[in-house]
This record gives C-alpha cells, structure tokens and sequence, in this order.
C-alpha cells in the first residue's frame, strides 16, 4: 500500500470515528457558539465595539476551540490501536498525514461555521471580496491548528494532564495563524495587500508540516 | 573545582567589565542615563535565541544519537533560555515605559512574539515536568524542542514584518548606527554574559546529570520493596 493509499485510508477511518463520536459537531463547536456569544455580553452590548471586534473574536475563539478539534478523542489512539498499525507496517509518516488530512478537514468545516456564525452575531463590515481571502486564511489555519493539533495530541499521549498541557503548548505555537488570518481579514477588509499574511500562514504549515513527517518514527516510538 | 565553576568565576569577572564599560559609556543624548538598559536587555534576548537554538540541536541530538548529555543540555539550555528571556521581558518594558511611556504596547510585535516565546517553552518545561521516565520524557521533549524553534524567527524579524514601536537592529551588515564606546559596551557585555550563560547551562547538566545517579542508585536499591508510582500504574 502506497503511502498516499494509507494516508487516504488513516484519514477515512480518523472522519469515520469522528462521525460516530460526533465531538466535533457536537460539543466543541457549540462550546466555541456559546464564547462566540459571550464576547458581546463582556463588551457591555457596545454595537460599534462589537462590529469592530468580529474578526479579532472569531481568531481568538477559532483557535482556542480548533485546537481542540486537533486533540479530540478519534484523533487519539488506544494502546491496542497503534499496536496494530505498528504490526500491519503502516509509515509513521502516513499516519501524521492521515491524521492531518481529516483534522484539517474537521477544523475547516468547525472555522467555517464559526466565521459564519461571527458574521451574523457581530455584523463586521467586510467587503464582499473577503470571501475569498476568509475562506483561504481559514483553510490554512485549519491545517495548521491540525497539524499542531497532532503533533502536540502524540507528545502528550497517555499523559495525566493531557488535554491542559497540549492546550500550553498548542496555543502560544499558533499565534503566527492567528497574526495571519487575523491580517488577511483586516487587509481585505481595507483592501490592502494580503500577500504577506497569506505567505505567513504557509510558510507555518509547511514548517509544521516537514517537522511533523521528519518526527513521525520519533513519534510513534515516543509513545510505545 | 568543576568546569562550570571555572566558568562562573570567569564569568563574574566579564560582566564586572560590562558593568565598569556600560557606566562609563557615555549616555544617549535623548534617553539619558536610561538608555544604559541596553547592556542588560540586547544580551538577555540575544542568550534566548541562543539558548532555544542550542535547545533544538540538543534535541536534534538526541534523536539521532540517543546520548542522555544531548537531552540534559536541551533541558539546561531550555531553562536559560527562559530565565534569560524573563530578564529581556522586564528590561524591555521597563526601557518601554521610560522611552515609548508605556511598558506593554500590544501594537509592539517584537515585545508580544517574545512573550508566546516564553510562553512556547514554558509549556516544554511543563512537559519535561510532567513526565516521569527519563527515556519517555527525552523522547517527547526532543521532538517538542526541535519543533518550537520555529517561533525563534518569527521574533527575530517580527520588526522587518510588521510597523512597530520596537526599532530595528543596531548593528546590521552595512555597519552599526551606535557610538563606538556604546557599541564596544554591548558588546563586551553581551560576551560576558554569553559565558554566563555556558557556566549555568553547564551547572545545570552537572546537576542533572546527578540526579539522574541518584534516581538509578535509588531504582537499583530499592526496586523490590518500591511501591509502584501512580504514573507506573496506568489505568486501572
């Protein structure tokens, strides 16, 4: 089996899971609807403040809560699990991308409902152009939050303080998404160039993504 | 006398002269006597990115060779870089609200990209934290400090990226924008603490490196009557 054929399939089974479990869908995205809605209460209902800050909150709220989308449960392997992968030789590298590809994909459909729950809570002016720079910030900051996500999810397995402790260091390491989806969002919204942010933003995934697959044996051997 | 000791002994005496150069410096026209901070500040921040930076080759390291000494100077390294990034952030903010007249300036992206710095490697000090054997715990954290170096570049040319109150290096390529006797301060102390920084890295892979006796002589003697550790017992 090729490694993209495993990387399909590790994928298919991780979303499968998911769509069983429903964690995504089901508990962090309403969690991450209710902060959404939290914001303008903590702001004193100023309505100027709150059309100001749209953006800024879904950044904020979309990492904080994406990231959890990276650690959910179906991304993380019972013992019996990654023996099995171990004994059918599955890469190391595969089972990154794998992985990936589905948190990626998660997270992606978790930022859109976000965004599009952010525009109609907080009305930002934003010109109708910004479509397109919102959906493209918002797929590479998936992929990044899912690559961390990952990363972090295999360091901190089987560890007491697990959840907590990805969060430490899943959060301060997704700030350059956050400086570039946040920057392409405001230079579209006043129409300057966003080529700088956007270049940001993959330049991150790509690093994540080389350390990830580099790292994948160490990975999986750090956690046998 | 143990080599770190050597190079704390030399290590008092370089910064005594940094010391004796950045007070006999003259001052800046504009900031005064303020702007002798820098002696403090420019070498705490350029220790962090050494640090972080010797941190992911001991990582790197480790993975490759599986040597414990990569690991305890990885750790060593990870633990200046901290204290030393601390001591950049308070300097920092103190010159800020001497200088700019506020000591956090949340449009100032040099300043935030240095604390999610210190806040990256925070959470690789938690983690080595968390973890009990010595094999696990090297394992994880080399992979962690090989990929939180990442954040290193980002501070660095924060300023080149972004309008910032934070001005760009001094010294650049072309030459530097500082008087001599200034400059020669620095520089004599970014040295000083350059060994500094050898000497408690140095200290604290010693130190490591008996604990780590320590926990074996123990493991040997008292493995049949030990009970067994809460993080031994998994679930249950």
């Amino acid at each position: 089996m090729s490694f993209w054929h495993q990387t399909l399939e590790l994928a298919r089974v991780d979303l499968t899971v998911e769509r069983r479990l429903g964690e995504t869908l089901r508990i962090i995205a309403p969690f991450a609807l209710v902060a959404l809605a939290i914001f303008p209460l903590a702001m004193g209902l100023r309505l100027t403040l709150v059309s100001e800050m749209g953006t800024a909150v879904f950044w904020a709220v979309g990492v904080l809560f994406g990231m959890q989308v990276g650690l959910r449960r179906s991304s993380s392997d019972d013992r019996e699990r990654r023996d099995l992968h171990a004994l059918l030789g599955v890469d190391p590298s595969a089972r990154f991308a794998g992985r990936v590809l589905a948190g990626s994909l998660l997270t992606t459909i978790f930022l859109v409902v976000l965004f599009l729950a952010m525009t109609v809570l907080y009305g930002p002016e934003l010109p109708e152009s910004a479509v397109l720079g919102a959906t493209l910030a918002i797929i590479l900051a998936a992929v990044g939050l899912a690559e961390l996500g990952t990363i972090a999810g295999e360091i901190t397995w089987g560890l007491r303080d697990r959840t907590a402790l990805a969060s430490l260091i899943v959060a301060p390491l997704a700030i350059p998404l956050v400086i570039g989806g946040s920057q392409t969002l405001q230079a579209m919204a006043g129409d300057t160039g966003i080529l700088p942010w956007v270049l940001l933003m993959i330049t991150t995934d790509l690093a994540l993504a080389v350390a990830g697959v580099a790292l994948a044996r160490p990975l999986e051997e750090a956690t046998r | 006398m143990t080599r770190a000791r050597a190079f704390l002994g030399i290590a008092a005496l370089a910064l005594a002269v940094g010391l004796w150069m950045a007070m006999t410096a003259p001052p800046d026209a504009l900031q005064g006597v303020f702007s002798r901070i820098i002696n403090v500040h420019v070498p705490s921040l350029w220790l962090a990115f050494l640090a972080f930076a010797v941190t992911a080759i001991g990582s790197v390291m480790w993975l490759w060779s599986k040597r414990p000494r990569w690991d305890r100077l990885a750790m060593a390294s990870a633990e200046v870089g901290v204290l030393f990034t601390a001591i950049g952030l308070v300097t920092g903010m103190i010159w800020g609200q001497r200088v700019w007249g506020t000591a956090w300036d949340w449009g100032d992206p040099r300043l935030t990209t240095t604390a999610v710095m210190f806040f990256v490697y925070l959470g690789y000090l938690a983690l080595r934290g968390a973890i009990d054997d010595p094999v696990v715990r090297a394992r994880r954290s080399a992979i962690l400090g090989a990929v939180a170096v990442v954040q290193v570049p980002l501070v660095y040319f924060s300023v080149y990226m972004f309008r910032t109150l934070h001005q760009i290096p001094s010294i650049r390529p072309d030459g530097s924008t500082m008087p001599r006797e200034m400059l020669m301060a620095m520089l004599v102390n970014v040295a000083a603490f350059t060994i500094l920084y050898v000497a408690l890295v140095m200290a604290r892979m010693e130190v490591a490196a008996a604990e780590e006796s320590a926990s074996d002589a123990e493991a040997m003697a008292g493995a049949v009557v030990r009970p067994p550790r809460l993080s031994e017992v998994g679930d249950v």
